[in-house]
């Protein structure tokens, strides 16, 4: 419902917040670190998109990546180990309006998290959820993640990963009702937030990889593709990732996919290298759960109340009347 | 039916002369002079195509209505037949019991029809119970059970009416108190939602007030259960030290009280707890409607406008230096129709039955103002006596052209239709009481009570079928032209300037003939009694080739004396087959109901004069072209002439070839101008010092090495601030330690800056 004098007054003095009323406290991050990129890109969305920050909230795990609500200043939930979505999920559903994010990193949402993220995927409710992942417990001092390379020595595979890395796109894909996945890189700022841009306008779960450098524990993970440009696969489409004549001229390794089509989305998501970059799938028709579940009904205090005895009912005994006569009452 | 086919003549050539003389006359005078005319007074005549609707009762057709108790305005009107139909496909499967099954339940709707037909009022659920226990008095066990199967199968229910005086206005309010409904739901729920998180701003400030942390307040927050173990002096005092003391400002609190009151007393909706009683939006009279609309203004303007502030307060972005002065300046102008719309809107009933239309000057008010209303203009007569006498037919130029003028207000939805029509065109009535503007329905209802034994739903058809009252929707909402917006298709055959319909009967000879009739305005007219006196009958013995059929008649119009007349062909009370003929000012009044029918066909697009002009004139235009061509290969047909120009001579290059041939090579002089150049970007020069700052990843290595010289720019990616700030060695360690290699250290400034040539040699790499 739109009331034509509400849309003026409302749009009379529109909220206008510079990148740096975002800002919270000072990253402490290593330095070098590619959260930085994420949070950069992030402020400039924020500050784009004219998000008020009072209507906006962060949502994370445990992690390095989960200290990324400490350094917006927007509402934030630094939550436990691996259930960042169970609390946005509970935030989109009692407070519809705000803008809601969940950040987690590659151990916190894949491994100790794992169950929740597969059935917010299914979920499909209106939230981008940024994974940040470096390929490595970062906070825990090196310790091998699900995505951490096969090989990879740590402090708890000193004689090197034994299993195959997890692909996150790969299993995103395969759930039922996913509507979008994208990736980035944390060494291309411009394609995160051109990426963010577009999981922020997705109405639906917003699943972005964004694979990043642990410039302390993994410094040289990453050399080959950020010297390389050609190990950088760029899925283009209109209704994807437009390249800037700029980033045109470096990457040339260009592929065009529309992201309508989820088994090609499939297929690119398999190829680790060269790393395809871009919107592999997005999908808007995807219906919401927190539109499905939507009740009609206004929750007052009185609702809610009635509500709660009608439950509580069911365990009491009243001796002279039941509740149906006492409801009719 | 007893006939006597059209054509058959008698040879009597004399008398014959005198009696033609005596149709004739009475045609061009309208006096029945002579003794071979007949008066049809008293015979109860109708038109022939009426022949087979002598009972309505025994008729499956879409009267009567059931206007449902539903949840969805599509479905709130349903015809006792279709809903009939539909149960029978779910309790009669094919079969022997199955046809037992559809007897029944078709015997039970007949009954029912019946009832209506005698006045028999009330839900369908109880004239079901009527029926079945009349029929069950003269019925079989097995019928009990078929109908019993059947009614716990019937999932509709609700008022039935047949076609009768209040039918349409009945019908109309029934289906806008559905859009209605639908249409408030969300402006209902709106201000229940503002009203909810306005209480609660207020319930927030009190539960952090003193009041609100008493020890008082805090034992009656707790329950009882454990009320004994708690110290509630020492929590109060606890909270009150302990909580910040923010109250809400004076100011907000009482704009905030304003505009809960406001909400809670308004009176448009019915609102959860509300004290006050809703206003009405259904009137008979425009004045009534505009009186109320007028006295309303002020009470939406303060709703739209406490529902803006409560908005702005329950987001927190009520800035008083802002937005008091526009509030305070807040008025009906501030509003748009859309607001408008959004309130339930007027609903005017008017019965223009007999007399002059003394509301028009205010249903014209009404429909040009901006107010979202809907008026149903109800004619009962459209063939009522003209206020002034000057022998001419008053018919549809009053009341019954209402609808027309209405469409020159350009963004009226406008309906016309004859109720025995409306349930064929419930579609559009929804459409039309959910156009967000103003609509006007118009509806001949034919119960003027003068169209002796023909019941409304005959004369209200009647009057579709001879054009005197057509069917036509205006919508302003269908597009931009006229051919999306006016549809004439709900009319019968609307090419045709009468509809025509297969007439059988028996002649004489008791065979069976057939012909083609059509209705015409004069079969209307002929239903009227008050109009007989234009009719006269003419004995069968007279049926000569004099007489022709009235529609051949209006087909051309005839100067001087006539040499044949009209005659319609119409049944008595024993279908016995009659030939009447019609005077003249009768048949002038059917000309005058055909022009204006073909003035509706223009706007309809059928036989649009201007799309039939430039039809002709194109045809024309690519006639002469046409000809032009076949005369051009005529010519080269023919052999060359020594005249022509020898083949091997170069002719002039027609005009389109030179101008298509490609051109010269340019000359020198003719070069083309140079393509102005991209502007040009600067790129740094190497040994300058610079930074790709798109691709700056915010690592903070450069930042936290010198934050003089490295600052970050509004993206938060890094630039050279000050490259005086910091040393060459610094740039080099920049470029070292950037994560993604976008520093470029350029040559150094000081050239006299210790360890220059092991620098130099490490900034090789990013140069």
């Amino acid at each position: 419902m739109t009331i034509h004098a509400t849309e003026c007054v409302m749009r009379m003095h529109d909220d206008h917040h510079d990148l740096e009323e975002y800002q919270g406290s000072i990253p402490r991050w290593c330095s070098g670190c590619g959260d930085n990129a994420i949070l950069a890109a992030m402020q400039k969305l924020c500050r784009n998109e004219k998000l008020r920050p009072e209507k906006t909230v962060f949502v994370s795990g445990i992690g390095c990546s989960s200290r990324f609500p400490h350094y917006m200043k927007t509402y934030g939930f630094h939550g436990i180990h691996g259930r960042a979505l169970p609390v946005a999920e509970g935030i989109k559903l009692t407070r519809p309006d705000l803008h809601v994010f969940v950040n987690t990193g590659d151990g916190d949402c894949c491994s100790i998290g794992a169950a929740h993220w597969i059935h917010a995927v299914r979920y499909n409710m209106n939230m981008t959820l940024m994974l940040h992942d470096n390929h490595v417990y970062g906070l825990t001092k090196k310790q091998a993640s699900p995505t951490s390379p096969k090989g990879l020595r740590s402090n708890t595979t000193p004689r090197g990963a034994y299993l195959d890395p997890l692909n996150p796109l790969t299993i995103t894909l395969g759930v039922q009702n996913v509507s979008f996945v994208a990736q980035a890189v944390d060494w291309i700022p411009e394609v995160v937030y051109d990426i963010l841009e577009k999981a922020f306008h997705h109405k639906g779960f917003s699943f972005v990889r964004i694979i990043q450098r642990c410039p302390e524990f993994l410094p040289d993970m990453f050399d080959a593709w950020l010297h390389d440009p050609l190990r950088t696969l760029m899925l283009t489409h209109e209704k994807g990732l437009h390249l800037s004549p700029g980033l045109t001229k470096v990457y040339k390794n260009q592929k065009e996919h529309d992201p309508l089509n989820i088994d090609r989305a499939r297929e690119l998501a398999s190829i680790t290298d060269p790393i395809p970059v871009g919107i592999l799938y997005h999908n808007p028709e995807v219906p919401r759960y927190e539109e499905t579940r939507l009740s009609p009904h206004l929750r007052t205090p009185e609702y809610i109340q009635a509500g709660l005895e009608s439950e509580l009912d069911k365990f009491t005994v009243w001796p002279d009347e039941g509740p149906a006569a006492r409801a009719a009452a | 039916m007893k006939g006597q086919p059209h054509g058959r003549l008698r040879k009597e050539r004399v008398t014959m002369d005198i009696k033609l003389q005596e149709h004739v006359a009475f045609h061009l005078t309208g006096k029945r002079v002579g003794v071979t005319l007949e008066a049809p007074e008293g015979l109860g005549l109708r038109p022939a195509l009426l022949a087979p609707y002598k009972d309505l009762t025994t008729l499956r057709y879409d009267f009567p209505l059931v206007l449902a108790k539903t949840d969805a305005a599509a479905d709130c009107v349903h015809s006792l037949s279709a809903v009939i139909d539909n149960l029978l496909q779910e309790v009669a499967p094919r079969g022997l019991d199955g046809e037992r099954t559809r007897r029944h339940v078709l015997g039970l709707e007949r009954e029912i029809r019946g009832l209506v037909a005698e006045g028999a009022k009330g839900p369908l659920s109880d004239l079901w119970e009527t029926a079945s226990k009349l029929l069950a008095a003269k019925g079989s066990k097995e019928l009990t059970a078929s109908l019993a199967r059947a009614r716990a199968a019937l999932k509709v229910d609700g008022a039935v009416i047949g076609c009768e005086p209040d039918t349409p206005a009945r019908l109309l309010t029934h289906a806008w108190q559905f859009v209605q409904q639908t249409k408030t739901r969300a402006f209902k729920a709106e201000i229940e939602r503002l009203i909810m998180k306005l209480t609660e701003v207020l319930r927030a400030d009190f539960v952090r007030s003193d009041a609100g942390r008493s020890a008082e307040q805090l034992r009656a927050s707790f329950g009882t259960t454990h009320a004994d173990d708690f110290d509630f002096e020492a929590l109060s005092r606890m909270l009150s030290e302990a909580a910040p003391k923010t109250a809400l400002p004076e100011g907000r609190r009482q704009r905030i009280e304003a505009a809960l009151e406001v909400l809670r007393s308004q009176r448009f909706f019915e609102a959860r707890g509300g004290t006050e009683t809703p206003h009405s939006f259904v009137f008979d009279s425009c004045a009534a409607a505009l009186y109320a609309y007028r006295r309303q203004l002020p009470e939406m303007v303060e709703l739209i406008k406490a529902v803006t502030i409560a908005e702005l307060e329950i987001e927190g972005r009520y800035i008083d230096s802002h937005h008091h002065v526009y509030f305070e300046e807040f008025d009906a102008n501030s509003l748009r129709p859309q607001d408008l719309n959004l309130f339930p809107g007027y609903l005017v009933c008017i019965r223009a039955a007999g007399g002059p239309m003394g509301d028009n000057a205010g249903l014209m008010e009404v429909l040009s103002l901006g107010l979202p209303v809907k008026v149903l203009v109800q004619i009962d007569d459209i063939l009522e006596e003209p206020s002034v006498s000057d022998g001419h037919f008053a018919f549809n130029a009053r009341s019954a052209r209402l609808a027309s003028m209405a469409i020159g207000l350009n963004e009226v939805y406008v309906m016309q239709s004859s109720s025995s029509n409306l349930y064929q065109l419930r579609d559009r009535i929804l459409k039309g009481l959910q156009y967000p503007g103003r609509a006007l329905f118009s509806v001949f209802t034919g119960a003027s009570g003068r169209s002796a034994g023909l019941p409304p739903y005959l004369v209200a058809a009647a009057a579709m079928q001879a054009r005197a009252f057509p069917a036509f929707t205006y919508d302003p909402s269908a597009g931009a032209d006229w051919a999306s917006r006016f549809t004439l298709e709900d009319n019968p055959q609307p090419e045709l300037d009468w509809p025509v319909a297969n007439f059988a009967y028996e002649d004489e000879a008791r065979q069976k003939v057939s012909e083609d009739v059509a209705f015409t305005f004069v079969d209307f007219v002929a239903c009227d009694p008050r109009y007989a006196k234009h009719l006269a009958g003419v004995p069968r013995a007279l049926w000569n080739g004099s007489l022709v059929p009235v529609k051949e008649s209006l087909g051309h119009d005839v100067n001087g004396f006539p040499e044949k007349v009209p005659y319609l062909m119409m049944v008595d009370r024993n279908e016995a087959l009659h030939r009447v003929i019609v005077d003249d000012k009768l048949i002038l009044a059917a000309q005058r109901c055909r022009d204006m029918w073909h003035g509706l066909q223009e706007l309809g697009g059928i036989r649009n004069s201007y799309a039939e002009r430039m039809l002709a004139r194109e045809r024309q235009a690519w006639e002469v072209e046409k000809q032009r061509e076949i005369e051009a290969v005529r010519r080269e047909a023919r052999p060359a002439t020594p005249a022509m120009a020898p083949v091997a001579a170069p002719s002039p290059a027609p005009a389109v070839a030179a101008s298509t041939a490609p051109s010269p090579a340019p000359t020198a002089s003719a070069q083309p101008a140079p393509q102005p150049s991209a502007p040009a970007v600067e790129e740094p020069k190497s040994d300058e010092a610079s930074i790709e700052t798109p691709r700056c990843t915010t690592c903070n290595e450069c930042t936290l090495l010198n934050d003089r010289m490295f600052a970050y720019d509004e993206n938060k990616q890094a630039y050279i601030k000050d490259i005086t700030a910091g040393t060459y060695r610094q740039l080099v360690e920049a470029a070292e330690s950037c994560q993604v290699s976008i520093i470029h250290p350029g040559k150094p400034r000081d050239l006299k800056e210790p360890g220059l040539e092991d620098l130099l040699k490490r900034a090789e790499p990013f140069l």
